[in-house]
């Protein structure tokens, strides 16, 4: 008597919710993708997607219908392994990074990826924000040695771009996380700036840009400046910016922008500090590019309770959307009360409208792990 | 002349110092008498406080804890039942007189016990060995270990032992006291090897009044009590639950229409290990099978320990009891049937004794009507009359057929949706609901009752009012209420309520709803899971957000369309399968791309808000610790590039106190600054608040201090003595646990019971009720309560199959050797199931080879197709589950633990191809028989071959002509009579086979079988064995090889080196003188010769004459041997059939599984 597939429809989620069916082991099925669409059925990158995961495990069974609209997908068990994918150059490559991170530390062994395609586009994670601001979650966890190595950087629409990941550390389950008291204050801003096949300049016009917003912070700010040259540089020519704000207890906020058609590249770096700013004023401990990765590894933890504080703009669709997903997969349910401001004098905390998120744990354990 | 003489030196003084500090000793003379056994005894003190470490584990057990598992456990006749009786009686006071399923009674202020007997079939031996918490091991002290028990504890070893407690019986039928005090220590001994060294064993003598002594079973009693228990792996991380009681609550109707019918069953039990999920867990019933639970709901206790009975009390749940009477000593045991009453949530069952009642002689109107009813063969309005609703109304025949459909639509056609409200529980627990108007004659039936069972009703009502508690007064309870009610605030309408008819009120009340929406505060924790409200829409509520004027007028209504959907649990229901729907899709229509991590910003208005000193950013200018702030703050930019080290902050060692704006950690500073403002506030403020206030206030600091602690590491403060909290790594793990465990609890314990129950589950100890859909009938019609029902739930990641690589062991006891490919039961996780293994060693870890055996004291890998169990978890394996398949030899056929899992395996098996050499040049030879065609030679081409001799080489390339012969090299020129092998590996994959041992559908549950051996098919329907031609022993042939001599050609001998030439000589052609020469005798020559002739014929016939004696003795000898032997067997066979027929004799005792009581005389 096996477990009927969990029925999902549309294509909303469609990568967290093929992340949680890998991770619970449950086949999920997904109907009414676009169907009253002019073009329905999956796009290319879900397609290529729903590819990267065959290539990462071991037995998984993945059954598109004849027009697309519907897929079948039937979990095996992370094996991990040397991999190397090429992303399609409708999405950037953090489209398929973020739930791969998701998944690695719970295989049999290390994953080491490769991914060719557009690095950054300004919709999904960019590779430096990866490395800068979702990595420093994962070590919350007991997650760690993360590597990530930009081998060329790829602009959209050619791309080009290549990365490297190498994900080492196989855990049996994620740490039970507390962070539910005081909000991190921001004790610096780092960032990376970066252009490919356009003039060197442009670079430090961003890093000029997004300095002068953020200077009213009065936080010691560094922007690094990496211009992508001759092999290193993609097909197209880009630059952006991605920006973190770092606490000293390890949280971090962050933010990114890419340069779209006529724009400056002052407006870029002017762009993504607002947008720093704009994330730390919501508050929490971290920002809303972060907060998804953050409530998967708190659920798929020991059976134990985990806090963690997040501000009231972090809570939007996206996130109610995941809660439901996950009580469809583990039954299991979160409590979000609200943060009490007590101390009249910690007037950092006021005007932060800040919910405590607990999360009893599904008592997770990786069960592809080999013992010795 | 006086001598003048020098004066004394005055004595020096020791000083008081250096006295007490030798204290009057040398102390290099008494440094260390003995250094070595001071070494020694160190050194052992070490060791032994080591070894009381266990690694730390979680122990997850509630504060009113679950009953404690006492499995009864021992061979037939060794006294299980009466000692069951023994302890209840002990307890209780009460006797019972059959003993059905388990029995939970209270021990003590806190603990609850439930016994339960084990039979003796492996199916009860493993379900129980997973469950039991204490296992009582009967033994008969008269007779010794048997099979059984050591069967017995060869299943709880892999499964985590639980705790043992050996019991030893019969002890009265010893004559002597000497012969008892030897048997004692001897089963003391054994118990030990098998257990632990120190293990407890008990000893009961007679049985008196049909249970053992008094003073015996209270030290037993005490002994259980104060037991304690240590948290064993597998059970921490799943919850389990033993059926108390098994009730069938499919409609009768639909087993009227068809018997078959897969049956709903509700299960009744305490909840054990980890909470239970409360919503559609996956669980495991050994037996049966996985199973999904469909409703799961928290009854009353039924056997509340007398703390809990005080809390309650104390909480004016329930009132306080006058007095003690014995017989309100709580016992629960639904199946065994005690004092008559069965309570179930719906109903109250009385057994009021079979005599009142006799079919064909009813007594009054009821009876006969009741019984009238039971026989009618036709439900209402089947037959051809039809049913006549009004006395004046025509018969109706056939029922709308629209009506039919959509009433099925609505009711999921799955039976019944809606429990049934019976009215003895349910009567004032929901005081408000319209539905129980008979409160009072539900009051009064119960004093009805009372001249017969006074107590029974009280309890009855006790238990009644102990509902209500439990739901936690009324409205509460009604907004969190998980199905239907959820919307109760404004807009929901209760299904049944629509089914009834009346739909006016509800215009109304969505109305309403719509005006009060602006002023009604949403809180997201409600909000969030309600389904049919999108997520889109959740937020716009939770945040005052207005409804665009577009989608205010369907809305609330799309709501109640979406509820009633969801009710259905059907999304294409009848009436909108050809609709389309007009907002079917959940997403926004604008949203180009979907699924986008980073968030959509409005540009223009946060350049507005965040340009220059904007009020925003006076808001969070507190967050930003500023340059100045941060000088001590090395920059450090090359930190930055890569490695996540410089993110993690390690800056502990920073004065945070230096910084300028609010961070937060000057709030501490800050704080003895308002104190003064705040003393002033005090006097204003009543009491009650400053408490309160200074309680959350700590509480706050509390968690604060919590946190920073957890980021300090693990407390142990690797390099810094002075944060060093704890003595060693095992103190700081246990405090860490116990902390989280702290975390846990203040978190639960602020959520009220039903919010709990959804985030936590159902935990350990809660008496709940479970409902399961679809279970085959034969489980209820073969139902035996001697069999236990567990339902253990599965990790989500237990619910696949796949391939297990598991570390096994043939038992040693186990008497046959274990082949690949046979079938084998395993027990492992909650389950038991028949899979075919591989067993594997691996070769220097290159490959996993398969192996025909088991090796026979090694561990080796095996292979097989089951259910994903999570690595380490250990298991066990039987051949045979049968009874009827015993051949009373040990049954555990082998044991291990789960290395691997995965969904594809890689096994080879060695192939060896032979080819011999038909033409052989130097290193070159042409091999022959290796190969049937040049496609095959092809695909091996450069493999490496080797001779029986040892010469290695290699296939070079296939011949044209004589189909797969080739072409191959060696290093050495090798023999025509050479064989040459092709060693080569062919991959193999397990048979997928995953029989679930279904023994709990079978009428006989002991006999269950799956698939056979090959030689026990071929043994019954009597087929030999095929033998290949080629497998078959012929005796060898071996002509004697003749070798040519050596023969070196002329040319080359005389071209040889001095030192190697061959010295050769011709033969002699001519007779030399000793050929040629004559003997003739003669004189003393001939003397000596016939007298050494004499002498030796003498010698000869003496030695004849000694060896003919010499073979005499022997055959004497030999004969009285033989006559001995013939005798040993004679006498063993005696003692065997002598043995075989007193073990028979005890067998047949026991033969109907348990109860089975032994006479004395068997013992003679």
């Amino acid at each position: 008597m096996v477990a009927p597939p969990v029925l999902y429809s549309e294509h909303v989620d469609f990568r967290m919710r093929l992340v949680l069916a890998t991770l619970s082991g449950r086949a999920i099925k997904i109907d009414r993708i676009r169907s009253d669409d002019m073009e329905p059925g999956l796009k290319d990158y879900e397609v290529s997607f729903l590819r990267l995961l065959e290539a990462i495990t071991n037995g998984s069974v993945i059954e598109i219908s004849y027009t697309g609209t519907t897929v079948i997908y039937k979990p095996g068990l992370i094996v991990n392994g040397t991999v190397t994918h090429n992303c399609p150059l409708s999405r950037a490559v953090g489209y398929f990074l973020e739930p791969v991170l998701l998944l690695a530390p719970f295989g049999k062994s290390a994953l080491s990826l490769t991914l060719q395609g557009v690095t950054s586009n300004g919709i999904d994670l960019g590779v430096d924000t990866i490395r800068t601001a979702i990595f420093p979650i994962y070590n919350k966890f007991g997650i760690t040695q993360q590597e990530l190595r930009v081998i060329k950087r790829g602009a959209p629409p050619l791309g080009g771009g290549e990365v490297s990941v190498f994900l080492p550390h196989v855990v049996l389950q994620p740490n039970t996380l507390h962070a539910a008291v005081k909000t991190p204050s921001v004790s610096k801003i780092r960032g990376v700036a970066y252009s490919t096949r356009v003039s060197p300049a442009s670079v430090n016009r961003i890093i000029e840009g997004a300095r002068g917003v953020l200077s009213i912070t009065g936080c010691e700010t560094f922007i690094y400046s990496d211009v992508a040259r001759g092999e290193e540089s993609g097909k197209s020519p880009g630059f952006g910016v991605s920006l973190v704000a770092e606490a000293r207890s390890g949280w971090c906020y962050t933010a990114e922008s890419v340069g779209g058609p006529g724009e400056t590249p002052e407006d870029v770096g002017e762009r993504a500090a607002r947008a720093l700013l704009e994330e730390v004023a919501l508050g929490g401990m971290v920002s809303r590019s972060q907060v998804k990765s953050l409530i998967v590894l708190m659920v798929i933890g020991k059976e134990d309770v985990g806090r963690v504080l997040i501000g009231k703009g972090v809570i939007d669709e996206g996130f109610v959307r995941l809660l439901r997903d996950i009580k469809t997969m583990w039954g299991t349910e979160v409590r979000i009360k609200e943060q009490e401001t007590l101390d009249e004098e910690d007037e950092q905390a006021e005007g932060l409208d800040e919910y405590v998120v607990s999360i009893k744990g599904v008592g997770f354990i990786n069960s592809s792990k080999k013992i010795a | 002349m006086e001598q003048q003489n020098k004066a004394h030196r005055a004595v020096r003084k020791k000083s008081q110092k250096v006295a007490t500090q030798n204290n009057g000793r040398n102390p290099k003379a008494f440094a260390v008498a003995a250094p070595r056994r001071l070494e020694r005894q160190a050194r052992r003190t070490h060791d032994v406080n080591e070894k009381r470490f266990h690694v730390p584990m979680v122990d997850r057990t509630p504060e009113e804890p679950p009953p404690v598992i006492v499995a009864v456990v021992g061979p037939p006749g060794t006294g299980k039942t009466t000692l069951i009786k023994s302890l209840v009686r002990r307890y209780t006071k009460h006797t019972l007189s059959d003993i059905r399923g388990p029995v939970t009674v209270v021990s003590g202020k806190r603990r609850r016990l439930t016994f339960i007997e084990c039979g003796n079939d492996m199916n009860s031996m493993i379900d129980i060995g997973k469950i039991a918490d204490l296992v009582l091991l009967m033994i008969d002290g008269n007779f010794g270990f048997e099979m059984e028990t050591m069967e017995f504890l060869n299943i709880l070893a892999p499964h985590g032992f639980p705790r043992i407690l050996g019991i030893a019986t019969h002890l009265d039928l010893f004559k002597s006291p000497a012969s008892l005090r030897a048997s004692k220590k001897r089963l003391k001994r054994r118990l030990w090897t098998e257990v632990y060294k120190g293990a407890k064993l008990f000893y009961l003598s007679g049985v008196m009044n049909g249970r053992y002594p008094d003073r015996e079973i209270l030290n037993l009693a005490r002994f259980i009590s104060v037991m304690r228990f240590r948290p064993l792996k597998w059970r921490n991380e799943h919850s389990y639950l033993l059926a108390d009681r098994i009730v069938d609550i499919t409609h009768p109707a639909e087993i009227e229409r068809n018997s078959k019918i897969d049956r709903k069953i509700t299960i009744y039990g305490y909840v054990h290990g980890t909470p239970l999920s409360a919503l559609n867990a996956r669980v495991h019933v050994p037996g049966i099978g996985d199973l999904t639970i469909s409703d799961i709901e928290r009854l009353p206790d039924p056997c509340p320990t007398p703390y809990q009975e005080k809390k309650d009390v104390e909480e004016g749940k329930i009132k306080r009891r006058k007095r003690l009477d014995d017989r309100l000593k709580v016992i629960y045991a639904p199946m065994s049937d005690v004092g008559g009453v069965l309570i179930d949530k719906d109903a109250v069952y009385i057994d009021i004794g079979h005599r009142s009642f006799v079919e064909g002689e009813e007594k009054g109107v009821g009876e006969r009507l009741v019984v009238g009813l039971q026989n009618a063969k036709t439900t209402l309005g089947e037959g051809a009359a039809g049913i006549r609703l009004f006395s004046g109304a025509e018969a109706l025949n056939e029922i709308n057929p629209e009506d039919d459909e959509d009433d099925d639509i609505r009711k999921g056609n799955s039976g019944r949706k809606e429990r049934r409200h019976g009215r003895a529980i349910t009567d004032e627990s929901y005081g408000g609901d319209s539905d129980v108007g008979n409160d009072a004659e539900g009051d009064d039936e119960d004093e009805d009752y009372d001249d017969a069972d006074a107590e029974e009703a009280a309890y009855s009502k006790s238990m009644a009012s102990r509902l209500v508690d439990n739901d936690e007064g009324g409205a509460e309870e009604f907004e969190f209420a998980d199905s239907d009610s959820d919307l109760a605030d404004y807009n929901d309408v209760d299904d049944s309520d629509v089914d009834s008819g009346d739909l006016r009120w509800k215009s109304n009340l969505a109305d309403r709803a719509l005006k009060d929406y602006k002023r009604r505060k949403w809180d997201i924790g409600r909000l969030l899971y309600l389904d049919h409200i999108s997520p889109e829409d959740v937020i716009m509520r939770w945040k005052h957000e207005q409804l665009s004027s577009t989608v205010a007028d369907g809305e609330e209504e799309d709501i109640e369309d979406d509820a009633s959907d969801s009710e259905n649990g059907d999304r294409d229901n009848g009436d909108d399968f050809f609709k389309k729907r007009e907002n079917s899709s959940i997403l926004p229509v604008d949203a180009e791309v979907i699924d986008r991590t980073i968030p959509v910003y409005d540009d223009e208005g946060l350049k507005d808000k965040w340009s220059g000193s904007s009020p925003a950013f006076a808001a969070v200018k507190g967050r930003f610790m500023t340059r100045q702030s941060d000088e001590n703050d090395e920059i450090n930019p090359s930190d930055f590039d890569g490695d996540g080290d410089e993110l993690s902050g390690n800056f502990e060692d920073l004065e945070t106190g230096q910084t300028i704006t609010g961070s937060s950690t000057e709030g501490a500073k800050q704080d003895s600054v308002s104190g003064e403002k705040e003393a002033e506030e005090q006097k204003e403020m009543s009491y009650d608040k400053v408490r309160e206030a200074n309680a959350r206030k700590k509480e706050k600091l509390r968690l604060r201090f919590e946190e920073e602690e957890e980021q300090e590491d693990d407390g142990l403060g690797d390099d810094d003595p002075e944060k060093k909290l704890y003595d060693t790594w095992h103190d700081a793990q246990k405090a860490k646990i116990a902390k989280q465990l702290e975390i846990n609890k203040a978190e639960f314990d602020e959520m009220d019971s039903a919010t709990r129950e959804r985030v936590e589950g159902y935990r350990a100890g809660h008496y709940v009720r479970i409902v399961i859909d679809n279970i085959p009938c034969e489980f209820i019609e073969t139902l035996d309560p001697k069999f236990p029902v567990i339902i253990g739930s599965l990790l989500a990641s237990e619910d696949r199959l796949g391939f297990l690589q598991v570390r096994i062991k043939r038992h040693r006891w186990h008497k046959k050797i274990l082949k690949s490919n046979d079938p084998l039961i395993f027990s492992l996780g909650w389950r038991r199931f028949q899979s075919i293994p591989i067993y594997t060693t691996s070769d220097s870890r290159t490959r996993n080879r398969m192996l025909k055996y088991t090796p026979e004291h090694l561990h080796c890998t095996g292979t097989f197709y089951g259910p994903l169990i999570a690595p380490n978890t250990g298991f066990c394996a039987v051949q045979s589950v049968a009874n009827g398949a015993a051949s009373g030899a040990f049954r555990i056929a082998a044991t291990g633990i789960v290395l691997d899992v995965d969904q594809s395996v890689q096994i080879v098996k060695k192939l060896k191809l032979v080819g011999t050499p038909y033409k052989i040049f130097k290193n070159t030879a042409f091999i022959q028989g290796m190969f049937n065609s040049a496609l095959e030679v092809a695909k091996f081409e450069g493999a490496s071959i080797k001779t029986v001799s040892g010469i290695r080489g290699q296939i070079k390339r296939a011949l044209s002509k004589p189909e797969g012969h080739y072409r191959a090299t060696f290093e050495d020129k090798i023999l025509m009579s050479d064989i040459v092998i092709l060693r080569a590996w062919y991959p193999i994959q397990p048979r997928k086979l995953y029989n679930p041992v279904t023994s709990l559908l079978l009428n006989e549950k002991t006999e269950w079988q799956g698939m056979r051996l090959t030689g026990e098919l071929r043994h019954e329907k009597n087929l030999p064995l095929p033998q290949l031609k080629d497998s078959e022993y012929t005796t060898i042939e071996r002509s004697v090889r003749r070798f040519n001599p050596l023969r070196i050609p002329k040319t080359i001998r005389s071209e040889l080196p001095f030192k190697s030439q061959i010295a050769m000589m011709n033969p002699q052609k001519k007779e030399s003188y000793l050929q040629k020469r004559a003997v003739v005798l003669g004189g003393t020559e001939k003397k000596k010769r016939d007298m050494m002739q004499k002498v030796m014929t003498l010698r000869n016939e003496q030695v004849r004459k000694r060896q003919e004696k010499k073979q005499e003795r022997k055959t004497a000898y030999q004969k009285k041997i033989a006559e001995n032997e013939e005798k040993r067997k004679e006498r063993e066979r005696k003692d065997k059939r002598e043995f075989f027929q007193r073990q028979g004799k005890k067998r047949s005792a026991g033969e109907p599984g348990g109860g089975g009581k032994r006479h004395r005389g068997d013992y003679e």
